[in-house]
């Protein structure tokens, strides 16, 4: 369903990742851990086309999208939830979900989908986005990103300024996405959230990925173990 | 007194719409029009020209309406395209030179070829009377105008999609990326009606006092005093604070004069920058 291959990124023409290659196939959830400044947001903003990739390929569905601007990548089914949410704060939750599905009319059976997932945005519909609290934001950011029915979700560290259990929570939604079929890649520092949830992974470091493997083989890896999950 | 308040809501409610069409550019796309006054000027001297060679009003408006929308559009395809690839302050900068260097060409052509052409609608009728003050036809078709225009930008931006998605692009450029609207497409679009909304503006203006060639300048000093009193891309703020400032300068202008009305009008800017810098009705960033 994507694939990335030989992918460098960066900014002023210092690359922060280096010939990354990965993949994601249909009905996956994949994860990409590391620790902070990894590079795990300028691979996915260069992937997602908020950014110009110094050399590199990504195809989506068989299809280039290297270069694509990000809004027409958003066009094509792969969304892209941002770790700084960009949510239109002086929107309503509403109106924000109805600009998910722009520019199709939005779909009323998909907005249930969404509301029953995260009953607190059925709640705080004619609120301001910009007035809710982080898990709320949280919430809608990736409600926002289902509106337009993705068949890739793009996640850059959902548990981004989230209390555990807000974080849990945040997860325990996508699993339930999961199950459902949908097909999601996730940016992840905090890694045994990710782990929970995630069939394979990689792991980025200083713009490298270093390991690769099923879930398990990662949990079982001596040198994730120390770095991520805090065995000694 | 009470027709001096009239006189001035009449003013003010064009002087709001005038700055929407600025501070939604503005809002939107980080670029400060200044060859809008001459927008509105040429949109103007379409509508006298058409009336001159014996087209009847209403297409002749709607003539220069269109006039208004396409000089928005030329800008964007031509002048403002390097001003895109700019961001920040260079943009805002770069968009200000260059629209001035526009409106001082447009300006030195109009008083060289139609030194002596104006736009003067007649709205016939007597005067009708308000809270017992007499008050011209013109000016209250040019106030039911300029009222409705603003109810229908109100319903456009709340209630129908694509201005929500105008909107969104004012909010955060990036989040309207991440769900598939187009930026410059949007950009474009307010282009378009903001040029609309200036020729509208010259329209309603010359039933009320004759818009000619060397109106541009003034008409973009007004807006701009507006826009920022009333908050950079905000349109209600425009709306209030043209109301205001309307009243403001017919009132001054009647017991001071009309050239110390101006200076009260930049003042009042000035203070509202050091009191409120995002203006009335503006948010801080």
């Amino acid at each position: 369903m994507l694939e990335v291959t030989g992918l460098s990124a960066g900014y002023q023409g210092n690359d922060v990742v280096h010939d990354v290659a990965f993949h994601v196939d249909p009905g996956e959830a994949v994860m990409i851990i590391g620790s902070n400044g990894a590079g795990k947001t300028t691979l996915f903003r260069a992937m997602c086309g908020l950014l110009s990739p110094s050399s590199g390929r990504v195809l989506f569905e068989g299809d280039d999208i290297t270069r694509i601007p990000a809004e027409r990548i958003a066009r094509l089914g792969m969304r892209f939830v941002s770790a700084e949410r960009h949510l239109f704060p002086r929107m309503t939750v509403q109106e924000n979900l109805l600009l998910g599905a722009y520019p199709r009319r939005p779909d009323p059976e998909t907005m249930s989908i969404v509301l029953d997932l995260f009953p607190r945005l059925a709640e705080r519909r004619r609120q301001h986005a910009g007035t809710m609290s982080g898990g709320e934001q949280q919430m809608l950011a990736v409600g926002r990103a289902l509106m337009s029915k993705p068949r890739l979700l793009v996640l850059d560290e959902p548990s981004t300024g989230l209390a555990p259990l807000l974080a849990q929570a945040t997860y325990e939604a996508l699993g339930v996405l999961r199950k459902r079929g949908l097909t999601v890649l996730v940016a992840e520092q905090q890694v045994p959230l990710a782990m929970a949830f995630s069939d394979r992974g990689y792991v980025l470091e200083n713009g490298f990925i270093r390991l690769q493997g099923t879930t398990e083989e990662l949990a079982a890896n001596p040198s994730v173990r120390h770095a991520y999950l805090g065995v000694t | 007194m009470i027709a001096n308040i009239l006189d001035g809501i009449v003013l003010g409610l064009q002087l709001g719409l005038l700055a929407a069409g600025l501070t939604l550019v503005y809002g939107l796309g980080g670029v400060l029009n200044l060859a809008y006054g001459q927008v509105a000027v040429i949109s103007a001297m379409v509508v006298a020209f058409a009336l001159d060679a014996g087209v009847p009003a209403l297409p002749a408006v709607g003539l220069g309406l269109l006039a208004g929308g396409l000089l928005g559009l030329l800008l964007d395809l031509t002048i403002l395209r390097p001003v895109y690839r700019l961001r920040g302050e260079a943009r805002v900068l770069l968009s200000l030179l260059l629209t001035l260097g526009v409106s001082f060409i447009v300006d030195g052509f109009l008083n060289w070829r139609y030194p002596l052409e104006a736009l003067t609608l007649r709205i016939g009728g007597g005067a009708v009377e308000i809270l017992g003050v007499p008050m011209r036809r013109g000016s209250l078709v040019a106030s039911a105008i300029t009222l409705a225009t603003f109810a229908g930008l109100f319903v456009f931006f709340r209630y129908t999609s694509l201005g929500r998605a105008v909107r969104s692009v004012i909010e955060d450029e990036e989040g309207a990326r991440l769900v598939g609207i187009y930026p410059n497409w949007m950009l474009r679009l307010i282009l378009i009606m903001s040029g609309a909304l200036a020729a509208l503006v010259a329209v309603t203006r010359s039933m009320v006092t004759p818009v000619d060639t060397t109106s541009g300048l003034s008409i973009t000093v007004f807006a701009l005093i507006v826009t920022v009193v009333g908050g950079l891309g905000n349109v209600a703020g425009a709306m209030l604070a043209g109301i205001i400032l309307g009243i403001v300068n017919v009132v001054a202008a009647d017991l001071i004069g009309t050239y110390i009305s101006l200076i009260i009008l930049l003042g009042a800017a000035a203070v509202t920058i050091l009191i409120r810098p995002a203006g009335l009705l503006g948010v801080k960033e």
